[in-house]
């Protein structure tokens, strides 16, 4: 009845027609299509990463090295990106008020405090139900990622993200079972329906029919012509090119895949950056995940010609410290880090907001988690003041009272 | 039916007594249950007859078994259990029936699963909150069958240490140590009514406001869980340890805070009676940070031994709520007093909904106060039955299937069906957990085998327990020379294992015995079971990746063409293609092959128990 996890549902069969928004912003910047978010969960060392503009004593052991924009600088963990730091912008000026990693993720990803009360919708169900036409042949709100999937809180289960856990292995259970043939599985169908229509006769009611409709709408996504977006075989070899094999890349590849076919929202998780102790010995290998696979990410969107209207995030659920504690870590800081955005004519190869110099607190521009994901959700085209009712009738907003920060787009 | 007077002396005992007398002798019992069965069939009698309903029909046999064991020990009956059953030439059967039920593994295993979501069962790693204890807490509830206001009044009266054998009932406070959340929380989940909205403002459309909400908290206020060690214990004992661990090691130093924590974690406090209204109250008739004598949102106010008036109180600096008076456990006497109605009637309400289907009153944790239902005199009845059982729950639950009510024909609620009564149960789909648990009555013949029937140890009871010996040098010892960081919790988890001793195989595990440590059941997760995250978080819908899982998953793998799965066994009895179609019918779908199904024997034998495997019929129950 309430929370709905790892759920994807009818939304293919057209039962539940989604409706169209209509009611977006008109004479806007042009929409992007849609995002990609790369999510970092565990919290990104801001100033091991992409936030130099700090005293030298707050990033510490890091070495800080030029990029290919003049006055942008990064953390030599980040040789690659550094090359294309021309296609993103670093907003330094970030704020959660969560500093635990479930809370935090849980306002990142919904814009809401958590609450036992209630579970509020992930941006990409909001996203989804949205933004959803009948056409569609993928679901809109895909995560890629071993971490928790997109849940779709209060909304219905159909708005949940569709987990791909393993790019090897795919969407779980998608193709038909290896001991079946083809023709037994016909069978199979055949024997069911006429069980199912027998039932019926007695028995039926709204959700014995819900039931046979996701039946139907799960043997028309096995079959979609779409599927194989999944299959990153499938891929032009100079782009599988562009990409190491490790699982966060080829991560990357799927999601670029999955715009290209229209979907509105993928986010991708590469978690591990919870590093209490010995930061630089462990951030290295992690820090090396992200620079290949964003940097070939971006290529990839360029060369499609798709970054336009791809909506490129990288996001985390705090900082860390600027002060690096006795065991050579970096603790939880929630008021003041830093994320990337990329395409959909952000003003790339610059940096947005800033914190003190010492690293405690954003100082200029401060960009609070409600008014980043506003930011997101209005570049889509969607309109911020539209409300939805939980189950207990009570009105929620996308990003609560987040204000869009149109100044971030060209 | 029987003797006349005999049932008339019972009802006049139970109802002089307004809590019961029950009999204990078998058959007094067994009256007294078919005597209050009886009267909820004649309250809904007449309700049918009142607007010109016929009565549902009654079930086969068949039909109650597969519907018994579904509801009361939560899985489908193998074909033994089904078979032993419909032989029975006994006309006490189905009565026999329910008590075995009831009385069997499958009881606590299927009940848990409900209140576990309910009570909202789960680890919270960064809380420190491991749920283990507080699960076998109400697993032995369940296999005591301890009174439901028994269980409620100590869970929500609880304190002491977390991981102490025996007290886990703290875990419902640990679950949501927030004290104005965990006050909304124990009120929608003990009296079904929604009163979260007025913590931060008058409530829209109820009558409760915001400061009806305060005074209430103060019966819990400065209730709070501590996991590190009180700070005379700090001071004293272990601070100068912990801080030469921080500055040397950070994974001996974790390793001290943890196992000190998993020793000292508990709840404090029994509540000042006072509570403070917040900062930014915005009503005419307070101040921010008034005092508010404690009170209770209906009915009768507890006497509170108060040291303080409100006006001292107020003297009192703004962090300052009082002395502890154990008002707290006046609030728990009011929640589950027989003089509440709303705790009963909320009980009454979810148990109705489990086995019916249907709310009887209204919403689960949105009832309202004067709410009765569409059968007034039915919740009356009920309600009235629950307090005479003193809260039994087996002995209400037994009750409630011994009805011709329940063993009606279900009715599916569509546009076409006649107006719903409250007159039996709906046709509905079966939990994530009893569809789960119902393969696995197709993989063994004994599906209940492995259920626990004693407290089982997990790695923070475990080491609690240990840990009670230890004295601040052993802490050091133990994180300098311990398992280190990863390895403490998975270390005690090895030692907790060994004195479980023999569990039994996890395949064969039902649901209900995932604990913690394994993570949550994924084909569970999948079919919509609850995370636990919210009261009621259950789901029963269809979705894609669920339906993908059914027809291309592990079952194929597990049943379907399964050489050593009990149904195959069982089927390994026959060569007639006919006599093992009846077996795949009545192990799947608990019921004979229709005439009209009987052509369908010429299919394949795993295409027939995938189609039965992937049908309605088999994942509702009817």
């Amino acid at each position: 009845m309430n929370r709905r996890k790892f759920i994807y549902s009818v939304g293919m069969t057209g039962m539940s027609l989604p409706f169209l928004d209509a009611a977006s912003a008109a004479g806007q910047a042009p929409k992007a299509k849609s995002v990609i978010n790369i999510f970092l969960s565990g919290g990104l060392s801001q100033y091991d990463s992409f936030n130099m503009e700090v005293d030298r004593a707050v990033v510490a052991n890091s070495k800080i090295i030029s990029s290919n924009v003049d006055g942008v600088r990064v953390s030599h963990y980040f040789p690659t990106l550094a090359t294309q730091m021309d296609k993103l912008l670093v907003i330094n000026s970030m704020k959660s008020n969560q500093g635990a990693h479930p809370a935090g993720i849980y306002k990142m990803m919904t814009s809401y405090d958590p609450r036992s009360s209630i579970t509020h919708p992930q941006l990409g169900a909001w996203v989804s139900k949205r933004l959803t036409t009948p056409q569609d042949s993928l679901p809109n709100f895909v995560s890629i990622g071993k971490g928790s999937a997109g849940t779709a809180g209060f909304f219905p289960g159909q708005w949940a993200a569709l987990p791909v856990k393993n790019t090897r292995t795919g969407i779980d259970f998608v193709s038909r079972n290896a001991a079946v043939t083809e023709s037994s599985f016909k069978t199979r169908l055949g024997i069911l329906e006429s069980l199912n229509g027998d039932f019926d006769q007695e028995y039926g009611t709204k959700d014995t029919r819900a039931y046979a409709n996701t039946y139907k709408g799960s043997l028309k996504f096995m079959n979609s012509k779409d599927i194989d977006a999944f299959d990153l075989k499938n891929e032009n070899k100079h782009i599988i090119d562009l990409y190491d094999k490790q699982e966060f890349s080829r991560s990357c590849m799927l999601a670029g895949r999955l715009v290209e076919r229209g979907v509105r929202y993928v986010k991708v998780e590469l978690g591990g950056w919870d590093y209490h102790d010995n930061i630089y010995g462990n951030m290295p290998a992690n820090a090396g995940k992200l620079d290949k696979g964003l940097s070939s990410l971006l290529t990839h969107l360029t060369e499609k010609g798709l970054l336009d209207s791809t909506l490129l995030v990288v996001s985390t659920e705090f900082g860390r410290k600027p002060g690096v504690n006795p065991n050579k870590g970096r603790d939880h800081h929630p008021d003041g880090f830093t994320c990337l955005m990329a395409g959909a004519g952000v003003k790339a190869g610059q940096i947005y907001g800033t914190t003190t110099k010492d690293g405690q607190s954003a100082a200029e521009d401060v960009l609070e988690v409600t008014d980043f994901n506003a930011t997101i959700a209005w570049k889509l085209g969607i309109d911020l003041e539209a409300e939805e009712m939980s189950p207990s009738g009570r009105p929620f907003k996308l990003a609560d009272q987040g204000v869009a920060r149109k100044e971030l787009f060209v | 039916m029987s003797d006349g007077k005999r049932i008339n002396l019972s009802v006049l005992l139970v109802t002089i007594a307004g809590n019961a007398i029950w009999a204990t002798a078998g058959f007094a019992q067994s009256s007294a249950i078919s005597e209050h069965a009886q009267q909820i069939d004649q309250l809904v009698a007449e309700q049918l007859q009142q607007v010109g309903q016929d009565p549902r029909p009654g079930i086969d046999d068949y039909t109650f078994c597969r519907r018994i064991y579904l509801d009361a020990v939560g899985r489908i009956p193998t074909v033994d259990e089904l078979n032993s059953f419909v032989a029975d030439p006994q006309s006490d059967k189905r009565f026999r029936l329910v008590n075995k039920l009831l009385d069997s593994n499958g009881y606590q295993s299927h009940w848990y699963n409900y209140w576990a979501d309910l009570l909202r069962v789960k680890y919270v790693g960064d809380k420190l909150h491991h749920p283990g204890n507080y699960s076998e807490w109400i697993k032995d509830a369940l296999r005591s069958n301890k009174p439901y206001d028994q269980m409620a009044h100590e869970l929500i009266n609880a304190s002491g240490p977390l991981y102490k054998p025996g007290n886990g009932a703290t875990g419902f406070y640990a679950r949501e140590p927030m004290p104005l959340d965990h006050l909304a929380n124990s009120v929608k989940t003990f009296l079904g009514l929604s009163i979260e909205c007025a913590q931060c403002h008058d409530h829209p459309f109820d009558d409760w406001t915001q400061k009806d909400f305060y005074k209430l908290a103060a019966f819990s206020s400065k209730t709070h869980l501590r996991v590190d060690p009180t700070p005379d214990l700090e001071k004293k004992k272990y601070a100068r340890d912990r801080k030469t661990l921080k500055n040397k090691s950070f994974d001996e130093w974790i390793v001290y805070r943890e196992s000190l924590r998993v020793k000292h974690a508990a709840i404090y406090g029994n509540g000042t009676g006072f509570m403070r209204l917040p900062h930014d109250y915005q009503y005419d008739d307070g101040q921010p940070f008034e005092a508010m004598e404690a009170n209770v949102l209906f009915g009768k106010m507890p006497e509170l031994a108060h040291k303080l008036t409100k006006a001292k109180v107020d003297d009192l600096a703004k962090n300052n709520f009082g002395p502890q008076i154990n008002s707290r456990e006046s609030l728990a006497d009011w929640m589950v007093s027989p003089e509440n109605l709303m705790f009963t009637k909320s009980v009454v309400n979810r148990l109705w909904h489990q086995v019916m289907g249907t709310e009887l009153v209204g919403p689960l944790g949105g009832l309202s106060q004067d709410e009765m239902g569409t059968h007034p005199e039915l919740t009356q009845e009920l309600i009235a039955i629950m307090k005479a059982t003193n809260y039994d729950l087996k002995k209400f639950l037994g009750i409630l299937f011994n009805s011709k009510t329940y063993q009606s024909r279900s009715l599916a609620l569509s546009a076409d069906a006649p107006d719903y009564l409250l007159d039996g149960p709906i046709v509905r789909r079966l939990s994530a957990e009893v569809i789960v648990d119902s393969f696995l009555s197709l993989k063994t013949a004994t599906p209940d085998e492995y259920v626990a029937t004693k407290f089982r140890w997990d790695g923070f009871t475990n080491f609690y327990e240990t840990s009670q010996e230890m004295g601040v040098e052993d802490f050091v010892n133990y994180s300098i020379k311990g398992p280190g960081r990863g390895a403490f919790q998975r270390r005690e988890e090895v030692a907790a294992r060994k004195r479980n001793g023999d569990i039994g195989p996890k395949h064969l595990w039902r649901v209900s015995c995932y604990g913690h440590v394994d993570g949550a059941h994924h084909v569970a997760m999948l079919l919509g079971k609850s995370d636990r995250d919210l009261i009621d978080g259950a789901n029963r819908e269809p979705n894609i990746p669920q339906i993908l899982y059914l027809m291309n998953g592990h079952l194929e793998k597990e049943i379907t063409k399964q050489p050593q799965a009990y149904l195959h066994r069982k089927l390994d009895e026959f060569v007639n293609p006919e006599d093992r179609m009846e077996i795949i019918w009545k192990a799947i779908l608990g019921r004979l092959p229709k005439e009209s199904e009987k052509p369908m024997v010429s299919h394949d034998q795993s295409d027939l128990i995938w189609a039965l495997l992937n049908s309605n019929e088999f994942r509702f129950v009817r």
